[in-house]
């Protein structure tokens, strides 16, 4: 060390001062956030109830549900609130001297819109949900950010980006039936909702042959898909909507013979009949459910479920879209707001399915203990519906995609013989 | 029949068994790190930005001499006799061919190294004359950069070095 201009040093050499925090702190908030996730964590897997935040978000879970049981208890039977806006707005319309075929009109019109607005405003919750599940399952987060709280308007700001989007339609589709094609798909979806009994005294339309209805509406939607696929002028959603109609009326035939038991029990087509007819206990503890009749329930139950997943063209049943094989499937080439179209038509056939497994075997709004009667019916209703939704998620991150063959293999030679094995046990139970 | 019966039951234990696999994992703790708001601290070794100490640098060259892609360069201060002295006027690593081998920390001869690599992974630059880092005598361990545009010494923002003396030998 040869300094010139050296003055008296100071003895020791002071280390460099750090000219940083060490260690880094947190951009938000300024709280020191880092963790040493360097290493697998297999400590913190054999008693993840040593982790602070997991002890908290167990605990905001069991007050999530706590408060949504405290809520519906206190909101009460939504068919009393219906009455009771049936007879004001009855009231207000004789008053103004009004024909009461305007008053039904109007009561029409609220009942649509409210159907409608399950089936467009389920999907916000439901995309987000299945991303939450799927990245639990994968032992991600997930959304975090958008909406502040577990990024629970993700879904919301995906819409509007769709919104946004340009709607492409490629040179060479036929533009008229490629317009069309989400509409004849999303409709149906609707539609199907109608006789839906939401819970106690609770379905938009209460037609007697409701079961039926709703197999038919929604089988339509498989024209839709075909057309998606024919009219984009694209080869891999012709064979996306081929494979899609192959499929569909395929599992359509298990799927309506398994009810066939439920509907022989109940005696009846009517969708409320049916959940009168699960009312009850058995023992006064076990619930007369049609998925505790011993063997036909469970097996129709079991059959009803895998053909579900199949018609709502969902993993492992997801060979329409497929895409590692067809790109995107039938909707390959749409965007924006027709993509859209067919996820809510997607999303809205899961939440018909989980509807209707919810009405046909799982008691529709009947609780499962008779001490839990306090709990409304809708809210039992929609527990049951989640549940079900949630298997279908479930079973999306769990299994591989089914090969095609194999696919129809599993339907003709194993679903159908046994839907039909099933109706003859029904046969025999009811005999006996 | 036996048969046919017992693939059934065992494809059915085979899928719940899938089942409860996927189902262990979903109570699982997420090992994912939310990356803005919390940073994991890379190995020991890790060669991340590099880093300069003006004081200690005592202007061998040696840095120059090693660096493989001829990034740095540097000038000796002088005296008032126009005599070169062991320090430095400036110093500058050019971000933009550094290919962070280590060679310049390795050739150093001072102790604690007067360029050392940094636990810094967040090394982002928004145009050329980011790249360019200088080091004067009274500037930080990070450097500045000179804005052709505006004529002046910035600092490199959007950079929070992560453990930059924890790394330094």
């Amino acid at each position: 060390m040869s300094q010139p201009e050296a003055a008296p040093k100071p003895a020791p050499a002071k280390p460099a001062p750090a000219k940083y925090p060490d260690p880094v702190y947190n951009t938000q908030n300024g709280r020191l956030l880092m963790r040493d996730t360097r290493y697998w964590p297999t400590d913190l897997w054999k008693n993840p109830w040593a982790l602070p935040s997991y002890r908290k978000a167990a605990v905001l879970l069991a007050a999530l549900l706590l408060g949504a049981a405290a809520i519906a208890t206190g909101v009460g039977e939504l068919s009393r609130w219906g009455d009771l806006l049936k007879q004001t707005l009855d009231g207000f319309l004789d008053g103004k001297g009004f024909p009461t075929l305007v008053g039904a009109g109007v009561w029409t019109l609220i009942k649509v819109l409210i159907v409608l607005h399950i089936v467009i405003i389920s999907p916000i919750f439901l995309v987000w949900w299945e991303r939450k599940i799927s990245a639990h399952i994968q032992t991600r987060l997930g959304p975090m950010n958008v909406g502040g709280w577990h990024g629970w308007a993700q879904t919301i700001a995906d819409g509007i980006k769709l919104l946004l989007k340009e709607d492409v339609t490629p040179t060479v589709a036929d533009r008229w039936v490629h317009r069309l094609a989400p509409v004849v798909v999303t409709a149906p979806a609707i539609l199907a909702f109608a006789p839906v009994t939401f819970g106690q005294d609770l379905s938009a339309a209460d037609i007697d042959v409701g079961a039926l209805y709703i197999f038919a509406v929604a089988g339509i939607s498989v024209i839709g898909i075909v057309m998606a696929g024919w009219a984009s002028g694209n080869k891999y959603s012709l064979l996306g909507g081929l494979r899609s109609a192959a499929q569909l009326v395929s599992y359509e035939l298990p799927r309506s013979f398994s009810i066939v038991p439920v509907l022989m029990f109940a005696g009846s087509l009517n969708l409320t009949r049916i959940v009168q007819a699960q009312a009850g206990y058995w023992g006064g503890i076990v619930p007369r459910w049609f998925i505790f009749y011993p063997v036909v329930g469970q097996l129709a139950f079991t059959i009803f479920l895998i053909a579900s997943v199949a018609e709502t063209n969902r993993i492992p049943f997801d060979i329409p879209e497929a895409e590692s094989e067809l790109v995107g499937g039938f909707h390959t080439e749409y965007s924006g707001m027709k993509f859209s179209l067919f996820f809510l038509a997607e999303y809205a056939y899961v939440l018909l399915a989980s509807f209707l497994a919810a009405t046909f075997f799982l008691g529709g709004g009947a609780p499962p203990l008779p001490v839990l009667g306090f709990i409304p019916s809708w809210a039992w209703f929609l527990t049951k519906a989640l549940a079900v939704v949630f298997c279908f998620l479930w079973f999306r991150w769990t299994f591989p995609r089914f090969r095609v063959d194999r696919l129809m293999d599993f339907n003709w030679k194993f679903l159908l013989p046994w839907s039909f094995a099933n109706i003859a046990f029904a046969g025999l139970y009811l005999l006996w | 029949m036996v048969t046919y019966f017992k693939e059934i039951a065992t494809a059915a234990i085979n899928t719940f068994k899938g089942l409860g696999v996927t189902l262990r994992y979903l109570f699982k703790p997420a090992v994912t790190v939310q990356y803005p708001a919390e940073k994991l601290v890379p190995f020991e070794r890790f060669r991340g930005a590099l880093l300069f100490d003006a004081e200690t640098c005592i202007a061998c060259n040696l840095c120059v001499k090693a660096c493989p892609s001829s990034c740095i360069a540097l000038e000796n201060a002088t005296n008032e006799a126009k005599k070169k002295i062991a320090k430095v006027a400036w110093y500058s690593i050019d971000f933009g061919k550094c290919n962070f081998c280590r060679l310049c920390e390795e050739a150093c001869p001072t102790k604690p190294k007067a360029v050392w690599h940094s636990l810094d992974y967040e090394l982002v630059f928004e145009n050329r004359d980011e790249m360019v880092r200088l080091w004067k005598k009274n500037f930080d361990f990070v450097g500045m950069f000179f804005d052709r545009k505006s004529k002046e010494y910035k600092k490199p923002a959007g950079q929070i070095p992560i453990q930059t003396v924890a790394a330094r030998r």
